[in-house]
């Protein structure tokens, strides 16, 4: 334990520092494996999976606010759907364009929640991401997560008809769009996973706000009962299958990502240098303001859990 | 000559302005009437034009039923039902933007105040230096 906190405070000291950098990589990682994804499952556009481009995209990314990081993937994956079927990603971009103008009117900084649930559901992973959402962010997350798993179903619908959909010239194009919206839509699995989420954000948010004790481990822990829950009753009452291996290490995983990123991430303030600039009469400043050091509170805490051991020993 | 604490003074007035500006002087600009109602207006064009797309996914959708029953009375009952979601849904829209924008409206006015604080604790730093400069000049 001592020595993950060591390491915490090491991490925290080095954010201190290097923020810009930091947020930097992050983002173009964040990029780079949207990206790669992205062009694995549909990527038909040959010209966006050239190496060169994923690395440019991804450079572009680091620089980007994470609204610019969604907006671009966003038209990426309309142009790859474009590639197979004009319909669907017709269908793709109005919804994404209801979503922009509706919900990101408001809160614009969400955005990252839209873009990290189809790459949590590629890693296999997707229950990971209603934990940290309610955790982080609000109960308003629930929209994004939701669209999220929407635009991942519709990606799962474009791999798997992918053939079907370039090659059905002989269908009037009437009946593809009525075929289209119906597979879209009609999808009970889809909206199992939206209700589950749903459940599990609320869960999430409203127990961690709690003045318990681990309050956010109870959180985590239930936000996944909650969840394993949804999902049974979604086999149980609508029969649809989801193969349980991938289930449960899934789970397994978002757990520990889970308890990993609260420990490292929620549990102490990142605050980072600062680079302020202003002016009087007589100077203009470029002020450096560097947070101190100071010694957390958990670290306190360690050092209380050993020692009665330690008596206890003697 | 610097000065030691009227350079902190500064530097946690800086540090305000770039951690919370964003968010409260655009906000400041406006009175809480004409900045809620800029916003509703927004609202209103942007579900608008929401809706022509759900309508024109929908008109997609129904293509064939159309073009092969065109008949008068139905689309008339069409068109009513979906005015009716329309208008529903506006309202509700409108509500959640009225309260979210209240909201930020008195979250940015409290900013506000305690960003005049700090100033007025600078301008009181600054008119102890006038004096004590000019206590200093008439002494000597």
């Amino acid at each position: 334990m001592i020595v993950l906190l060591e390491i915490r405070e090491q991490l925290k000291s080095f954010y201190e520092k290097h923020a810009v950098i930091v947020n930097g990589i992050i983002k173009g990682l964040l990029g780079f494996v949207t990206l790669s994804l992205m062009n694995g499952n549909i990527g038909y556009m040959g010209r966006l999976k050239a190496p060169l481009m994923v690395t440019m995209l991804s450079v572009l990314c680091a620089f980007l606010p994470y609204g610019g990081i969604s907006f671009l993937m966003a038209a990426l994956m309309v142009a790859h759907i474009y590639t197979v079927s004009f319909e669907l990603a017709l269908i793709t971009a109005v919804m994404l364009i209801m979503l922009a103008l509706l919900y990101y009117g408001f809160q614009p900084q969400d955005s990252y929640w839209l873009l990290l649930m189809p790459v949590a559901f590629m890693l296999k992973i997707p229950y990971v991401v209603p934990l940290l959402a309610g955790l982080a962010g609000g109960l308003l997350s629930v929209i994004p997560v939701s669209c999220g798993v929407v635009v991942y179903y519709i990606l799962m619908y474009v791999k798997q008809n992918a053939g079907l959909l370039t090659n059905d010239e002989s269908v009037d194009i009437t009946q593809k769009y009525v075929q289209l919206i119906r597979s879209v839509i009609a999808n009970q699995t889809m909206f199992m996973m939206i209700a589950a989420f749903a459940a599990a954000i609320l869960m999430v948010y409203l127990i961690h706000n709690l003045s318990l004790d681990y309050s956010w481990i109870i959180a985590i822990i239930l936000g996944i009962i909650v969840e394993l829950a949804a999902v049974f009753l979604g086999d149980f009452i609508f029969d649809l299958s989801v193969p349980a291996g991938e289930l449960i290490m899934g789970i397994l995983a978002s757990l520990v990502i889970a308890v990993i990123y609260h420990f490292f991430v929620f549990a102490i303030d990142y605050t980072r240098t600062e680079n302020i600039q202003f002016e009087d009469d007589d100077y203009v400043y470029y002020v450096k303001a560097v947070p101190k050091i100071v010694v957390t509170r958990p670290d306190v805490k360690v050092k209380r859990i050993n020692n009665p051991a330690k008596a206890r020993q003697r | 000559m610097l000065n030691e604490d009227k350079l902190k003074l500064m530097t946690g007035i800086a540090m305000f302005e770039k951690r919370e500006g964003r968010r409260i002087f655009p906000v400041q600009r406006y009175f809480r009437g004409d900045y809620i109602s800029r916003h509703l207006f927004r609202s209103f064009f942007s579900y608008t034009l929401c809706a022509v797309l759900v309508v024109l996914i929908w008109i997609l959708y129904n293509s064939e039923k159309l073009l092969n029953t065109m008949n008068l009375d139905d689309m008339i009952g069409a068109a009513k039902g979906g005015m009716l979601f329309y208008l529903a849904g506006l309202f509700i829209y409108l509500i959640i933007t009225y309260r979210i924008y209240g909201k930020r409206y008195e979250d940015a006015r409290r900013g506000m105040r305690v960003y005049l604080a700090k100033l007025k604790r600078l301008e009181k730093r600054y008119e102890f230096q006038n004096r004590t400069r000019e206590l200093t000049k008439g002494g000597s």
